[in-house]
């Protein structure tokens, strides 16, 4: 699947056509431990040594070629967003699996899609990219990533129900950027913070979504 | 979205009675709950093929060891 999306150029404002795709490959993990990592700790030590521990990307440590056996499971299905042939965002969701139960009290024990990793290219990271005193390049790559998963929960039936752990730094960014439900935090995965989606919610953000 | 081939599947009262009450229990379709079946599955075979163990915890964190064949 490849399908052309909408994102902005914020150096000119203007919105720009990017190509979202399911057909990720290792080629494409290897291509963020080439561009993204050493940009990520480069980052990571600038804001380390500013004495900004807050602001570093708690995910600065992720490598995605860990997950090339994961490639060919049905459960999972990965999507990136490419624009001027680099890889501008990379997510993993989950179709079955442990998580991919509702928590919601209103809609316990239903089926959802859960989000398991997603990753927007540094130069568009926006926490990183302001505190480094720069803006982002182009957005919004973690809301089209998103948008992504709930039109994949509403393919497979689940009516755009999805659900993540969010790592600290991103919590703002799903709780009011996204508008998801904040349910707990889970003890059984390092104290995150579980955020889900109704259908509602999930049709409200579709309709809102906008570059 | 990909392709999609049309099959059908011959189950019995009973078997059909579960599927009608986890698609129920889970809000999605009975073709949508099989193809997840189907999914789990895959996974649970790909992971065991590994060397992997399939393990349940109880509230008091014991496990037990899901023997698949």
């Amino acid at each position: 699947m490849k399908t052309p999306i909408e994102i902005i150029d914020n150096k000119t404002g203007q919105p720009v056509e990017a190509e979202l795709f399911d057909e990720v490959t290792v080629e494409h993990f290897i291509e963020t431990q080439q561009e993204w990592r050493p940009m990520v700790l480069k980052a990571a030590r600038q804001l380390a040594a500013r004495g900004s521990h807050e602001l570093i990307p708690q995910h600065f440590h992720w490598d995605w070629t860990v997950k090339a056996p994961e490639l060919n499971v049905l459960a999972n299905t990965f999507y990136g967003i490419r624009y001027e042939n680099k890889l501008q965002g990379l997510m993993k969701i989950q179709i079955v699996g442990e998580f991919c139960r509702c928590r919601l009290p209103e809609q316990a024990d239903r089926s959802l899609v859960y989000v398991d990793y997603v990753e927007v290219a540094p130069w568009n990271l926006k926490v990183l990219m302001v505190a480094l005193g720069e803006k982002p390049l182009y957005s919004p790559i973690g809301s089209r990533l998103i948008e992504a998963a709930v039109l994949k929960s509403k393919e497979e039936d689940c009516k755009g129900r999805i659900g993540l752990h969010s790592l600290p730094i991103t919590e703002q960014f799903y709780r009011h950027a996204c508008r998801m439900t904040a349910v707990g935090r889970d003890s059984a995965k390092q104290n995150l913070l579980w955020l889900e989606y109704t259908p509602e919610q999930a049709e409200n953000f579709l309709t809102g979504v906008s570059p | 979205m990909a392709d999609k081939r049309t099959m059908t599947l011959n189950l019995t009262d009973q078997e059909m009675r579960l599927l009608d009450d986890l698609s129920a229990r889970k809000d999605v379709s009975k073709t949508a709950l099989l193809r997840q079946a189907l999914r789990l599955y895959q996974m649970v075979e790909t992971r065991l093929s590994r060397g992997e163990k399939l393990f349940f915890e109880d509230e008091e964190k014991k496990k037990a060891e899901l023997m698949v064949v």
